[in-house]
Order: structure tokens, then C-alpha cells, then sequence
């Protein structure tokens, strides 16, 4: 009794709290009528979920539109589906392959997918919009039957060639008593492992048909694309050797940090890879361009994407997209050459609160829309599709983060009120590296606050030049950007931003 | 599940008094974001010990809370943003009873608590996204537990196993036809590329009928075996990340034992392979591919009377001979329109362009 006596009491008191509460706040709105709201990404993009078919396990391995304006998806259970925008309606193209996870689009009756097993043409030659040539494009790397060896891609370049990516292997799960491809064992030891050629590898397969091994040191490589220049990016997936997620500029011959995958490499000794100096490896290895700051900004980055449609998706044209699997957003990739390699920053695009999370592929429309594939695989995720329009307004947002000799030259997209850019209290800047090693992950090293010691307003007013206190090559550079307003009264809703500096100017 | 009715059995079993109770289980993190134990009972008044044994590929931890706390716990965790990492995920919070470290791919943490109470004890992973999906519940209680399937503190997956999917329609439960695990319906024949029993990573299962199917192997580029009675069940496959086989719903009545049938030249030359593809006609697939620089297209079909598959072969560029080798005492009669099996070789003359052999049982 005496229990619930004060129970009550309690609930009572919370009551009149709430009261009070309530109260104070109805005073606080009544005064907030008279200042802007805060803005809202959900003002300025449209999220629509697409209608699936029926008996759809929508679990997304590859998107892309057709040429006539059809979209096309492939799916977990081999399914191979394209959707009429005008009749809502979707309709098989082909079935039956092992786990699609990329897909480039040749005709409209021919698109080539990548499956577990190969590269593959899927063709419909009789015209009756079903495939019926399923034509062995390359199959020409080994699978150890170890589930982790997923396989990505394929894109093109310029000149047509096509670049697919092979992950490793994991211990979670041993490998088949049948494989293809020589063994190795020389790697095995170790959290992921490639013991068939050439796990862990980005491969060209050139016009004559042979697949030749490109670049190494991936471990999960779900992602390939090329940049407004042509430049080959392909993101990776915090683990072992990787503290957190990554995005690699990819060129010819060069080792990226993985170093399960060394032992297929031409003339590299017979040595265990992983037993090597990690200074030795570190020394070996090629950068990541961008260091995606694990868990609260991105868990899994996928697929990204060159902005390239003319202005009809608002106004980051040129720019890259990626997708990832935790978080409700997109990431824009604002990279620079500084010291003749690409480096630069990440920041998230919010498209509201509709926007679900689980975003493996993207492709652009037609007319300008992003669509979104979302897969979840066992990991966490979402399933479906959505597509997201541009509302046609601008919105305040940063268009780009240059390293200066001092600090970062920041570009909105508006200008600015001069007063809140030239805040100090705006910017909060706070430095950490992740280190290179085999465990699983890492966590943030030599974490510290660097002070803003100076702001400059440029004369259009959309572009700030911060004097940072504190400026070091081999750090991630993280941003939280405060109540900064655009001088029309627009707030800034995508407030993180992360640069990693490899390099200084 | 067995393994779960028979821990529960044992300690309902060990129910004897009202003294504290020390129990030790061990809880192992599959792929997937799962524990393989999604619920397990305790006596009240235990002094509950978890040995977490991580078998994923990703880092994970388990936190047990008070009641119903699990989704609250789940969201103080992600609020601990980039200070998650150094809290192992962990939340500062009341609602906790115990909680591991993240442990890396491979790692064993324990923790040892006791729940006084009769309650329902959540356990979660708070490791950011996790904790939506990767849960259980530990039952302090010695009443019985409510049916698995309808369990809402066991993650809808684990509630049951997913339904198979079943092809077999033999048997007078005929008449069901079981839903199509595709947004259409499903028609025969039917392919599926995918992991296959004894078979080599690539491999094509092809259902010819809803009871008479056989597997080819893509990157050997022969027919490995064949079986009736259903054809495949690919639910443990599609389920998660893929690590699971596809299971043969049915009988295996043969398997080639050749090691390889063909051979080039001379009865010793085996030729190197290389799988081209397939053509689908009238939903069969025609397998093509090369043996060194011949080339091959296969068709398996079955019989009118459905007890022989029929293997049609083409050749393109065989300059030389070739020879078709089967095992002479696997129950198959094996017969040929071009000339008589010799101590199970088949003969086949170079620039031969069609060849069938039948496979009766």
C-alpha cells in the first residue's frame, strides 16, 4: 500500500509537471512564431516508395533504367524484374540467377549482371520481353564456395572497358570441398582471406575478353564508380585492416590496404600477407581518398554515383553520391587533388524523414530522379525502393570544402547572413585518425578540439575561409556546423561534414 | 530448436528448491544479426552466467535490461554517437542489468548476473543499427514458455523457421500448390543458379518437371546428378548472406562417378573446360560450353514416359575424337543411336555434329 501510495504521489507530481512544462513551452512558441523555422530537407525533395510486385522479397542487388525509360532491379532470389512507370506495373525479365549484385544496361533487350558466380549477358533475342540467352560474359576468377565472396559491378570506361570487383572470404563460414580456381592457402590466416585468385582484387576485363587482376587490397568492394573525369572510385567496408569505411580512388597496379589479396600479385613473395610489418604494408598501400567516420556517419557505404543529371536533381551536378546501409540519407563526396591525389570531404544529404535506411544501389532516372535500392541481407538494412524527386528550390547547403594553407574555404550554395557566418561559435572542428591495423575496426585516435581562429566572408558571400589553429596531414577533419543561415533566411540542415587530409596544400 | 526444448527440459528439471540457482549457458552470435538462441528460461533468483561466443563477421555485444526496457536501452546507445565506439555501445543507463564488450569477429566475453525476479529479461546488441534486428529474451520463470511462433520477445525470424519452399508435389497432399517464392508464379522447367550439394560452387539446378530435376555443374561444365521426387528447397540459401545450401527435395537416383565424361583424342586426354552460357527454349536451358577448342551444347530432357533422361549433344570444331565415358554399375542403362557403350565408352568420331544418350533408370 505504502508502494503505491507514493507511486501515486509521484504520478501526480509528473502530472503537474507536465503541466508546468506544457506551459513554458506554449510561452517559448508563442514568442518562436515570430523567427523562421529551422528548415527541413523534406521542403525540397519528394521520397516516394515505389509499389513492388506481389510475392516480391524486394532485397535490392542492382538497379538501372533501360534506354525506352523502363527501371530494372535485380533481387536476392535471382529475379531479374523491370517496372513501366506509367502502368505501375512490373514484369519478370529474367530469373534464376545467384544472388545479382550489379547491373549495367546494354539495350533494351540486353542488360549484362553480375552474379556470384560470373559475369553474365542476359538477352532476349526472340522479342517477347522475356530473357533467353544467358551468355557467360567472364567467370574467370576462383570462388572457395565461402558465402562472403560476393562480386560487384560491372562499369564501363570511356574506351569500354568493364571493372568488377571480387570480395574476400570470411572465417565466419569455412570454404567447399569443391571449389574453382587454384587453392592457396597462404592466406588463410586471418579475419577475411582470399585463398582462389583474385579475391579481394578489382579486375579489368578488357575488349578481348580477358579479365586481368587491376588493383588489390579490397575486402568488401560493394561499390564501383566513375567520377565526372573518369577517375574509378570504389568504396570499402570497415573491418579488419580497415578502421572505418573508405572510398578509394582505384588505379592500375596499386595496393589499397587488405593485404589478403597480395598473394595473387605478380612476383610478390611467398610470405604470409598479414605477417608482414604493418609499417611495411602501410608503406605499401594507396590512401583513401575519403574516410567515412564509422557508426555515426556511415556503417557500410555502397554504390557511388556521378550526379549527371543536367540540373533536374537539384543542384549537385558533377558531384558524386554513395548510398549506405545504416543510415537514412545519401552522402555527397566533395573531393579535391591536392598533392596530385584525390582527397576531400563527405557530408550527408538528408531527403526527410520518408527516406529509409538500407540504400545499396542508386541510379538516376530519365528525368532527373534518384532511385534507390534498399536490400538489408542478413545485416541491417531496408527492403524496397524509393524514388526521390527534387522539389525544385535550392536549399542551403555546402557545396564544397577546399583546404586552404590555414584551414577550409567553405561554398554554399546561397549567400550567407553575414552575421552567422561570421560566428566563430558556427563551426566546431574536431580532429582524429583512425589507425591502420589487422583488428577489426578501430577506434578514433588522438581526438582533439582545433579551435576556428579566424573566418573570412568572401564577397558574394558564399564562401567562408576558416583559419583553423591546427592543420595535420594523416587526420579526418569533422565539422559540426551550427545555426548558419543563408541571408534569404534558409538554414543549414546537413550539419557534418568530414574531410580527411591526407595531405597538406 | 531441439536443442532449446532441451535446455528449458533441464532446468525445468533442476527445479528443486528456492535457493539461488547458478546457471552458465553459452549463446553464440550466428551471421545475420542473430543469436542462436533467441530465448531461454531460468528458475527466478538465478545467478545467470553468458559465455557470448561471436561467430559473425562483425563486431557484436549483448546487453540484458530490466523489462520491456530493450528498445529505450537501444536508443540511448545510438545517442551515444561518435562516444559510442569507446563505451562499447553501452548507454550509461538504469535499465541495465549486465552488459559485454564488443567483441570482435571471434571473441568470447562473460557475464555473470543475477535475476531475482520472475520477468522477461530482453538481451540486445546495441551496436549501432543492430538492436532493431538482434535480440532475444531471457524468460526468469517457472511456468511454461508461450509457443515460439507467437513469441513477440523473439525476433520475428527466429520465431519459426521459414516455411519451405516446397516443390513436391508428390504424395496426396498433391493438390496444394504451394506460393510462389517469386512475384510470379512458378512454371517448370525452372533454373536456379546456386549453391548445390556436391557440386562445385557454380552450379545450375534445373527442375524439369516438379519431381524429376538434376544439377549441372557451371564451372566444370558436367552433369553431376540427378534426382526425383522434387526438386530444391532454397529457403536456408536465401535466407541471410547466403551461406547455407540449396537442399535437394528428394531422391538422388544417380551421380557421374566419371570424375569427367569427356575425353579428347585419346581415352586418357581430358580437355580443359570453359562454361558459356545458356540458351533458354521453351523455358530449357541448352548449356554451351568449350572442351579445349570444342564446341559443345548440352540439352537434358526427359523421356515421354519420364524414367530417362535424354542428354543431346552438339559439336562444332571436333577435329579429333572424341570419347564419352559412364560408370557401368551405377543402375543406368546407358545407350547411345551412334554405337554400342564398350566397357562404358562411347566412341564418337571426329566431326560427328549430333550425338543423344539416353539415361535409363
Amino acid at each position: 500500500m505504502k508502494n503505491h501510495n507514493m507511486l501515486h504521489n509521484k504520478r501526480t507530481f509528473k502530472i503537474l509537471l507536465g503541466c508546468l512544462l506544457a506551459l513554458l513551452l506554449f510561452n517559448a512558441s508563442l514568442k518562436a512564431q515570430t523567427i523562421t523555422p529551422k528548415d527541413s530537407a523534406a521542403n525540397y525533395y519528394e521520397v516516394e516508395n515505389i509499389t513492388l510486385s506481389d510475392g516480391l522479397v524486394a532485397e535490392t542487388g542492382a538497379i538501372g533504367f533501360m534506354p525506352d525509360g523502363r527501371f530494372v532491379a535485380c533481387f536476392h532470389r535471382g529475379e531479374v524484374m523491370m517496372y513501366n512507370q506509367k502502368t505501375k506495373q512490373w514484369k519478370m525479365f529474367a530469373e534464376g540467377l545467384h544472388e545479382p549484385l550489379g547491373m549495367m544496361v546494354i539495350n533494351n533487350h540486353e542488360i549484362l549482371i553480375m552474379q556470384r558466380p560470373e559475369l553474365t549477358r542476359v538477352k532476349d533475342t526472340d522479342g517477347d520481353g522475356v530473357a533467353d540467352v544467358y551468355q557467360t560474359v567472364t567467370d574467370d576468377f576462383g570462388m572457395s564456395g565461402n558465402y562472403h565472396e560476393f562480386a560487384f559491378g560491372p562499369i564501363a570506361d570511356k574506351q569500354g572497358n568493364l571493372f568488377i570487383a571480387l570480395n574476400l572470404a570470411s572465417n565466419g563460414a569455412g570454404i567447399r570441398n569443391e571449389i574453382r580456381g587454384k587453392y592457396d592457402s597462404l592466406s588463410r590466416p586471418g579475419r577475411m582471406y582470399s585463398c582462389v585468385p583474385y579475391r579481394g582484387w578489382i579486375m579489368k576485363l578488357g575488349k578481348d575478353g580477358i579479365l586481368k587482376p587491376f588493383a588489390v587490397g579490397f575486402r568488401s568492394p560493394n561499390g564501383l564508380g566513375f567520377d565526372a573525369q573518369g577517375r574509378l572510385f570504389v568504396s570499402d567496408n570497415q573491418g579488419d585492416w580497415l578502421g572505418t569505411s573508405k572510398l578509394y580512388h582505384v588505379e592500375e597496379g596499386k595496393f589499397y590496404g587488405h593485404p589478403a589479396g597480395l598473394i595473387w600479385k605478380e612476383d610478390f613473395p611467398r610470405v604470409v600477407p598479414i605477417k608482414l610489418p604493418v609499417a611495411h604494408l602501410d608503406s605499401m598501400r594507396t590512401k583513401e581518398s575519403i574516410q567515412f567516420p564509422h557508426g555515426y556517419f556511415a556503417n557500410s557505404p555502397t554504390q557511388p554515383v556521378l550526379e549527371n543529371t543536367g540540373g533536374k536533381f537539384g543542384m549537385f551536378g558533377g558531384q558524386m553520391l554513395i548510398g549506405d546501409m545504416d543510415h537514412k540519407y545519401v552522402i555527397r563526396l566533395l573531393m579535391e587533388e591536392v598533392g596530385g591525389a584525390m582527397q576531400g570531404a563527405c557530408i550527408p544529404l538528408n531527403f526527410g524523414s520518408k527516406m529509409r535506411i538500407g540504400n545499396n544501389r542508386l541510379a538516376f532516372a530519365p528525368d532527373g530522379s534518384l532511385w534507390v535500392g534498399q536490400n538489408d541481407h542478413g545485416w541491417v538494412g531496408a527492403r524496397g525502393i524509393q524514388r526521390i524527386t527534387w522539389k525544385g528550390k535550392k536549399h542551403l547547403d555546402i557545396m564544397a570544402m577546399k583546404l586552404t594553407k590555414t584551414g577550409f574555404d567553405l561554398t554554399f550554395s546561397l549567400p550567407l547572413d553575414p552575421a552567422k557566418a561570421q560566428d566563430l561559435l558556427n563551426y566546431k572542428f574536431r580532429r582524429f585518425y583512425y589507425e591502420y591495423h589487422q583488428a577489426y575496426g578501430s577506434k578514433q585516435f588522438d581526438v582533439k578540439d582545433v579551435p576556428v581562429e579566424s573566418i573570412k566572408l568572401s564577397a558574394d558571400g558564399k564562401t567562408v575561409s576558416l583559419t583553423l589553429a591546427e592543420l595535420k596531414a594523416g587526420y579526418v577533419y569533422e565539422l559540426k556546423t551550427g545555426d548558419i543561415e543563408s541571408a534569404d533566411g534558409k538554414y543549414l540542415f546537413n550539419n557534418l561534414i568530414c574531410y580527411t587530409l591526407n595531405q597538406l596544400r | 530448436m531441439i536443442r532449446l526444448s532441451v535446455i528449458c527440459t533441464l532446468l525445468l528439471m533442476s527445479l528443486k528448491s528456492f535457493s539461488q540457482k547458478d546457471t552458465t549457458i553459452t549463446v553464440k552470435i550466428l551471421g545475420g544479426l542473430q543469436f542462436d538462441l533467441p530465448r531461454f528460461a531460468v528458475q527466478p533468483n538465478t545467478r545467470l552466467t553468458i559465455i557470448l561466443d561471436n561467430h559473425d563477421d562483425m563486431a557484436h555485444n549483448m546487453v540484458v535490461t530490466k523489462p520491456n526496457a530493450r528498445l529505450k536501452v537501444v536508443e540511448e546507445a545510438m545517442k551515444l554517437g561518435d562516444k559510442g565506439a569507446t563505451m562499447d555501445y553501452v548507454p550509461n543507463s538504469p535499465l541495465i542489468i549486465a552488459n559485454t564488450k564488443i567483441l570482435e569477429p571471434g571473441r568470447i566475453d562473460t557475464i555473470t548476473f543475477t535475476l531475482e525476479k520472475e520477468g522477461i529479461y530482453p538481451y540486445v546488441c546495441t551496436y549501432p543499427g543492430h538492436g532493431f534486428v538482434m535480440y532475444g529474451a531471457i524468460y526468469a520463470t517457472n511456468k511454461a514458455l508461450p509457443p515460439l511462433e507467437k513469441d513477440i520477445n523473439v525476433p520475428e525470424a527466429q520465431r519459426q523457421k521459414t516455411a519451405a519452399v516446397v516443390m513436391n508435389h508428390a504424395g496426396h497432399h498433391a493438390v496444394e500448390t504451394p506460393p510462389s517464392p517469386h512475384p510470379f508464379p512458378v512454371k517448370y522447367p525452372l533454373l536456379y543458379r546456386t549453391f548445390m550439394p556436391d557440386c562445385g560452387p557454380a552450379a545450375i539446378a534445373v527442375g524439369l518437371t516438379e519431381t524429376e530435376a538434376y544439377c549441372f555443374d557451371a564451372g566444370k561444365c558436367y552433369l553431376r546428378y540427378a534426382w526425383s521426387g522434387g526438386f530444391v528447397d532454397n529457403s536456408e540459401q536465401w535466407k541471410g548472406n547466403g551461406s547455407k545450401l540449396t537442399k535437394v527435395i528428394g531422391e538422388v537416383y544417380w551421380r557421374d562417378k566419371t570424375g569427367f565424361p569427356f575425353r579428347i583424342a585419346n581415352v586418357k586426354n581430358i580437355p580443359t573446360v570453359d562454361f558459356k552460357g545458356y540458351q533458354l527454349k521453351k523455358r530449357l536451358p541448352t548449356f554451351k560450353y568449350l572442351l579445349d577448342k570444342v564446341e559443345v551444347t548440352e540439352t537434358i530432357r526427359l523421356s515421354a514416359n519420364g524414367t530417362t533422361l535424354i542428354r543431346d549433344f552438339t559439336f562444332k570444331n571436333n577435329k579429333q575424337k572424341l570419347y564419352f565415358l559412364v560408370n557401368t554399375d551405377d543402375g543406368i542403362v546407358y545407350q547411345s543411336k551412334l554405337s554400342k557403350f564398350n566397357n562404358g565408352v562411347l566412341s564418337i568420331p571426329a566431326n560427328v555434329q549430333r550425338l543423344s544418350i539416353s539415361m535409363k533408370r
